[in-house]
Order: structure tokens, then C-alpha cells, then sequence
């Protein structure tokens, strides 16, 4: 189920109200059922790759938990090798097929790849990885392992974040899941204003930028060099917006449960450093990584040649976490360049700047920006011939005729995307609404209103991440 | 808590019920235009029309060599110069959405003398039913819902209308040939389009791009699938009509039920009279069902002859100028009877 849908809009209150009315001891049978419903809405059969994992998951922490010695490692190299199997198998299956075309096709042999004909289930990235942090973590000993199947079931469907995140810890989330709560204004009003605003970013800002975006890099060499740039700066914030929309919305719809997720974006684009970005865009997964892959390989506490490596690494698979296709690799590792680049030079720059906001400061935010926003092109690009001719369209179209694209509301919520940025730095729109004056906020709620109703896009798209 | 909500709750109405206003004023009309501009033609010509006629392609599209370019309602229209006959027309359309163009008529103003209806038979099979456009024409219609117009706009927004993916309507279309039983008062050894279609499709599947023999059997095939079928009222076409019909009634404006004439020869000559049994029998089903109160079938069905309809190699309703003469006038001689002291003879 989509949550700008009114699919959604029906589906949520009916979930709240049955929520509260149950006694406690039921409601996770509720929310398991109202998960798995909203998750079928997509394509129902795959709830049976769901159910695997949770039961994968759910029996190989109480494996991991009761044995001793290497079993225990036995138990867990088996649980994450079936979770990283299906995620192969769905996702990165018709990839290595491809792939192993090319390279036979290198020595002048001939590959017959199997069609399988693969439809990758929708956010399978995201629970595979949420529940392969819960067996690490009973590994570990951090987490005791969860004895109670439905309320392990419901971590890993929780419908709020289960199919694009935020990628929850079992510490967390499962702890949360398991308290009783009790009806509270404040958490309706929090979850109301999220819910809102979540919608107001990705409907009026992402859906109004996208079909610009969308047209140049159709086919961006029939644009002026102006027009491209614009659409790769506009990409920027429409995969903000999309994703930063979405994930607002399920902290809000968690929170009208009473339940608290994590913040996976803080003002990403007001970022000092590409370093600074990564600590402010899609926490869940940058924790994650940071947790389960880079300090496992050993971290910063090790000489820079083998740190370089280590972050290399890590953003090479973060990129590969991202989609099975080579323009996204290209697009970690650049990211992973960029960062070694500004850790090698950052003594150069070492000066003390004390205004959050001087000018210097604003360059270094410009700077990062327009970084992120070409390498962003190996995202967005299909491949590398479109990203090329991104590039080519970029440098070389000066003279192209400026073709008359219907703008208007890209521009004008995009300016306001950035302001919200601006109003929002270091914190989070429910709780900085909160310290405004009734007026001031009803004020804020009309304008959002009438932005989202009546200027929102009327083309379809999905959540970008959903593909992942 | 319970106390608190309900106010807010409250205001939020008062809220949207002042947006709602806003939008109105500001932007309704322009996202109307933007979306279904017959709509805001229908509005803007209500006042100086006598009569609507509603219509598809047919209306719109002329032969090149044509040296008469009028289209059927203009043509109707030189039977009645006193008369302003407003045509209203885009591609694709069927009774659905004509339904919806009507109930924007606004019966208290000046109300229209007659309201003719285009329909052609094919708008009543399984591909035009599940056809790829159909989504757009879906689309079109959302702002004229009978909600407020801000909700209607968010509606928009949240694809809150029939949006099924091509992927799913084509699936449907194929269910449907697969699985509608053709009913013949005859024995006949096809059951379904799908075991009809597949009899003529195999002999040509094999043969090259091009091929004359091939383009036979393809348009051959085209035929089925555009006419066998048979007319009941599960048809969800004949709903809709049925309400156009009961809102004509209702409003005591007559009706007339201009039914486009198909190319029987070809369907005659290409399949079979099995298939040419199908399409009368569908045809005498619509003149019966809708024959009564205030309404008129004006029967076209086969009045225009093979080499009149402009696409040779495809089944559609564009006719050659003296096909659409044939059309106007028939439809002019249907009018008669209402508008009798208007009559002027034309040709």
C-alpha cells in the first residue's frame, strides 16, 4: 500500500482505532494482520519471503542464544547467508546474469542466461537488513533473543517503515512494540503533523519535480546545458523530498500507534562535507553500515591505507545495497572517493569558524551540494551511456535551444523544500511546531493544507526507494 | 482528550470548508481546463445551445482527398440553421464518460432541447472496455465529482480513480476473450473470441511482417475481437447508458442514441455471417432497450458502405465524407419529428 494513497488515508484510522480498543495482550495480532494486509496490497504472494525470514531470523537467534563456541558463529554465518541468498536471488539474479553474458562474451564465448523472469519483492532490502542486525546482535550478546513469535514477526513487518525504513534496531523497535500504550493527544498531534507534512514533501514537492526530471533525462541531449543542470540540481531534492516525505510519514503513522522510530534525515543538504551528509542522510542505513560492515572490517583504528580500503568498502556495497546495477556501485564509491578526498586535505583547511552561518560556512554547504547532486547522476541514469550524456548535455549544449518546460510549481517548491531546511536545521517538524503559538502553527497547517490539496502532482509515482 | 479532538476536528472542517472556497475561486476552473476542458465547453456553451452532441473520433477525423470536410454534427446542422447545435468530441470516448459530461449540464439554466449521443459498437466490447486509455479518460473526469472540488483535487493527487496499469487491463481484456461464452441461437463451433480469434491468428502468426496474406488474417482477427460479443446488461456500457438514458428522462430532455454505422461488408466477406448476425443482433438489442420515453436510436448500423470508412485496414468509425453525409442526414431525419418547424432540406 502505497501512503499517498486513500487506500492509506481509510486503512491507518481503522488500524488506530481497533489499536487502542484491543486489551494489550492482542494487539500485535492486530498490527501483524494490519502489516501483512498492507504489504499485500503489493503483490500478495510475497508475504511468503517475508514469513521465511522471520522465521529464519526468529529460530537462528534462539539457536545463536543456546549454543556455545563456534556454534554460535555456525548459527549465525547460516542465518545471514539464507537472508543474503534471497536478497541475491531477488534482487541481484538477473544482474550476475547479465554479467556473466559480458564476460563470457570477453573470452568469444557464448552465456545462455536463465530467465527466471525475477520481480524484485518491494523493500526486501530493507527487512532483510533489519533482521539480519537482530541476529547480529543477539550474536553479540546486546540483544537477548526474542522468545515471543508474533512480537519478532511484527518488528520485521512493523507496516510503518517495513518497506523502505527507517531500518530499525530490535532494541528499539521491538522494545517499543512490546509497551502498552495508552491514547495520548500529544502523540495524535505529532503523529497528525508528521503525517501532513510527510505528504505535503512528497506530494507537492517530489510528484511536481519529478515529471521535470523525468523528461530531460529521457532524453537530456535534446535540452540546453542550463535546463540539464537545473534537472540534476531538481533531482537532488526530489529524491529528498520523496524519501524524506516518506519517511516522515512513518514516523507519524508510528507515532499515532504511540510508537517512536528513528529520524533518518536531518536537513541533509545544509551539510558541511560529504562526511557531515552521510551522518545526516538515511541514518538507518549509514548506522547500519557503520555498525555491521566498517567496524567489523576494522574501522578508523587501523593505518589509512587499510581505513581508505575500509570505506571504500563500505560505500561500494552501500551503492550495491542500493540497486543491482553497476551506475550504482559507481555512485558509492564516489561517494567513498569524495570522503577519503576531504579526510586526505582536511588539515589544509583547518581554520575555526565560529557563525553557523557565515559565509565561508554557506560556500562549504554549496559546495557539498552541488558534489552530491552530480554524483547523483549514476543514481538516477539507467546507465552509463545516459549518465554520459547527462555529462555531454551538461558541458556541450550551450547552444541548444532552451525548450519550453512547464516549471513552475518545481521551482516554487523546491525554494520552499529549502526553506523548510532551513527552519528545521537540527531538529524535527513536530517538535519544532511545538514551540510555536497556536495561530503560528494553525497558520502553518492551512498553508500545507491547500499546497498538498490542491497543487500536489496528479502523475503517479511511487516511492523512489521502494525499488530497493 | 476526546473534548480537544472534536474541536479540532471542528475547525479543521471550518478550515477546509474556506480552502475549499479559495480553490474555487482561484484555481478549480483552470485544473477543469487543464483536465476535461469538454467540461468547461459544455459549461461555457450551455447557454446558447439547443442541442449537445456528444461523440468520439468519428466526429473529428476526415479523409485527406475529402473535399467536403464537415464533420457529422455540422452536417446535421445544415438541416437546422436556426438551431446551435454545440458538438462536443474526444477520441476514445464511450458511454461512461459521456455520462459524466451530461450531469455537468446544469438542468436549471438554460436547458438543452435534445442531447444526441454518439456510440459505436465496438465501445461496447472487452478491448474498448479495458482499453489503455481508459485511464486517462478516468483521470479526466475526477475533478467533476459529486464532492467538494478540493477533495476532488486531492483525489487527483492520490490517483483515487480507476488507474489500473496497462499490464492489468490488458490481462482483463484477455480474461474476458478467454472466458465470455458467445451465445448463438445456431450451432457453432466457437465458444469464445479467444477459440474464434485463435482459428484465423494461427494460419497467419508464421507468415512475414507485411505479408498481404498476413494483413488479411490480422484485420480478419481485429473483427472478432471488435464485435463478438453479446449485449446484455451486465455490460457495463449498457449501465451507463441506462443512466444517461434515466438522467435524460428524468430531465425531460429527449435523448437521441446516434449508433455509428460499422463496416458489415468487410465483417460480411473477412468472418462471416456469424459475426454480421452478432453485430444485428447487438444492434436490434440497443433498439429496443432504448427505444422508449423520450429517447431515439438512430440506427447507422449498416447504412455506409465498405470503401466510405477511411481506414481499410483497421475497424474504426471514420468514415469518407459521404459516409459521414449519410450519418448527418439520417440523423437529421431522426430530429425531425422534435424539431419539425426547423427543418430546412440540405441536400
Amino acid at each position: 500500500m502505497l501512503f499517498n494513497s486513500l487506500h492509506f488515508l481509510i486503512f491507518l484510522p481503522i488500524v488506530i482505532g481497533l489499536y487502542y480498543l484491543l486489551p494489550q495482550k492482542f494487539r500485535w495480532i492486530w498490527i501483524f494482520f494490519a502489516s501483512c494486509y498492507f504489504y499485500m496490497v503489493f503483490v500478495p504472494k510475497y508475504i511468503l519471503i517475508l514469513f521465511l525470514i522471520i522465521l529464519i531470523d526468529y529460530f537462528s537467534a534462539l539457536a545463536i542464544e543456546r549454543a556455545i563456541g563456534r556454534l554460535k558463529l555456525f548459527y549465525l554465518v547460516a542465518s545471514l547467508t539464507a537472508n543474503i541468498s534471497l536478497l541475491a536471488f531477488f534482487k541481484y539474479f538477473n544482474f550476475f546474469n547479465e554479467n556473466l553474458v559480458s564476460v563470457f562474451s570477453l573470452f568469444g564465448k557464448e552465456f545462455h542466461p536463465i530467465n527466471l523472469s525475477i520481480i524484485l519483492p518491494i523493500g526486501l532490502s530493507f527487512h532483510t537488513f533489519q533482521s539480519m542486525s537482530y541476529t547480529i546482535e543477539v550474536y553479540r550478546g546486546k540483544q537477548k533473543a526474542e522468545r515471543h513469535l508474533g512480537y519478532f514477526a511484527n518488528y520485521v513487518l512493523f507496516f510503518p517503515q517495513m518497506v523502505a525504513g527507517p531500518i530499525e534496531r530490535y532494541e528499539t523497535l521491538g522494545n517499543e512494540l512490546k509497551t502498552s500504550h495508552k491514547p495520548l493527544y500529544q502523540n495524535f498531534s505529532d503523529g497528525f503533523k508528521l503525517i501532513l507534512f510527510g505528504l505535503f514533501v512528497k506530494m507537492a514537492v517530489a510528484d511536481n519535480i519529478a515529471p521535470y526530471v523525468n523528461q530531460i533525462y529521457a532524453e537530456p541531449l535534446k535540452y540546453n546545458s542550463l535546463q540539464v543542470l537545473l534537472s540534476v540540481f531538481l533531482f537532488s531534492f526530489q529524491i529528498y523530498a520523496d524519501f524524506f516525505g516518506y519517511s516522515t510519514i512513518a514516523l507519524g503513522s508510528a507515532k499515532l500507534l504511540g510508537i517512536n522510530i528513528m529520524d533518518n534525515f536531518k536537513t541533509p543538504y545544509l551539510s558541511k562535507s560529504v562526511s557531515e551528509f552521510w551522518s545526516r542522510w538515511h541514518i538507518s542505513l549509514s548506522t547500519w553500515f557503520r555498525d555491521y560492515l566498517y567496524i567489523p572490517l576494522g574501522g578508523n583504528r587501523v593505518a589509512i591505507p587499510r581505513w581508505s580500503l575500509n570505506i571504500l568498502i563500505v560505500f561500494i556495497v552501500s551503492g550495491f545495497w542500493h540497486g543491482a546495477n553497476w551506475t550504482f556501485v559507481v555512485w558509492g564509491a564516489l561517494h567513498g572517493l569524495m570522503l577519503l578526498l576531504e579526510r586526505y586535505f582536511s588539515s589544509w583547511f583547518k581554520f575555526e569558524i565560529k557563525n553557523e552561518w557565515s559565509f565561508l560556512n554557506i560556500l562549504l554547504v554549496l559546495k557539498t551540494f552541488i558534489i552530491t547532486s552530480f554524483i547523483w547522476i549514476f543514481f538516477r541514469a539507467e546507465n552509463f551511456q545516459k549518465a554520459k550524456e547527462m555529462f555531454n548535455a551538461i558541458f556541450n549544449n550551450q547552444s541548444v535551444e532552451l525548450v519550453s518546460l512547464d516549471i513552475l510549481y518545481a521551482l516554487l517548491f523546491t525554494g520552499l523544500i529549502i526553506l523548510f531546511d532551513f527552519f528545521l536545521y537540527n531538529t524535527r517538524f513536530d517538535s519544532k511546531l511545538n514551540t510555536f503559538k497556536t495561530p503560528f502553527r494553525w497558520a502553518f497547517y492551512i498553508v500545507l493544507l491547500f499546497c498538498l490539496m490542491t497543487m500536489s502532482g496528479t502523475q503517479k509515482f511511487t516511492f523512489i526507494y521502494f525499488q530497493f | 482528550m476526546t473534548k480537544k479532538i472534536i474541536i479540532k476536528i471542528l475547525i479543521l472542517v471550518i478550515v477546509l470548508t474556506g480552502l475549499n472556497f479559495i480553490y474555487n475561486l482561484t484555481q478549480y476552473k483552470h485544473d477543469l481546463k487543464d483536465r476535461c476542458k469538454e467540461i468547461v465547453d459544455i459549461k461555457e456553451k450551455q447557454d446558447s445551445t439547443d442541442i449537445f452532441y456528444f461523440a468520439e473520433s468519428s466526429n473529428l477525423t476526415v479523409r485527406d482527398e475529402d473535399s467536403i470536410k464537415n464533420s457529422i454534427s455540422e452536417i446535421t446542422g445544415f438541416f437546422y440553421p436556426s438551431l446551435k447545435i454545440t458538438s462536443i468530441d474526444k477520441p476514445a470516448t464511450h458511454a461512461g464518460i459521456y455520462k459524466v459530461w451530461l450531469k455537468s449540464i446544469n438542468v436549471n439554466l438554460n436547458k438543452p432541447k435534445a442531447i444526441i449521443v454518439t456510440l459505436n459498437m465496438r465501445s461496447f466490447d472487452a478491448a474498448w472496455i479495458h482499453s489503455k486509455l481508459e485511464t486517462q479518460l478516468q483521470e479526466s473526469v475526477v475533478l467533476v465529482q459529486p464532492y467538494p472540488n478540493i477533495f476532488n483535487r486531492f483525489l487527483l493527487s492520490l490517483q483515487a480513480f480507476d488507474n489500473k496499469t496497462e499490464e492489468q487491463r490488458e490481462q482483463e481484456m484477455l480474461d474476458d476473450w478467454k472466458n465470455v461464452q458467445l451465445v448463438f441461437p445456431f450451432d457453432f463451433k466457437y465458444k469464445t473470441v479467444r477459440d474464434w480469434d485463435v482459428s484465423y491468428g494461427q494460419y497467419g502468426w508464421d507468415l512475414p511482417e507485411g505479408d498481404p496474406k498476413k494483413n488479411k488474417i490480422l484485420l480478419t482477427c481485429h473483427y472478432i475481437k471488435g464485435y463478438a460479443f453479446n449485449l446484455n446488461e451486465n455490460n457495463p456500457r449498457i449501465k451507463d447508458f441506462d443512466e444517461i438514458a434515466k438522467w435524460c428522462h428524468q430531465n425531460k430532455i429527449n435523448l437521441y442514441l446516434n449508433l455509428l454505422a460499422e463496416n458489415i461488408e468487410y465483417a460480411d466477406s473477412l468472418v462471416g455471417k456469424e459475426l454480421v448476425f452478432l453485430m444485428k443482433q447487438n444492434r436490434d438489442y440497443l433498439v429496443k432497450r432504448y427505444s422508449k420515453n423520450n429517447c431515439v436510436v438512430v440506427d447507422n448500423l449498416d447504412n455506409v458502405n465498405g470503401l466510405e470508412f477511411i481506414d481499410q485496414t483497421w475497424t474504426t468509425e471514420h468514415y469518407g465524407y459521404r459516409g459521414r453525409m449519410i450519418i448527418g442526414r439520417n440523423l437529421a431525419d431522426s430530429l425531425k419529428k422534435q424539431f419539425s418547424k426547423q427543418y430546412k432540406k440540405a441536400y
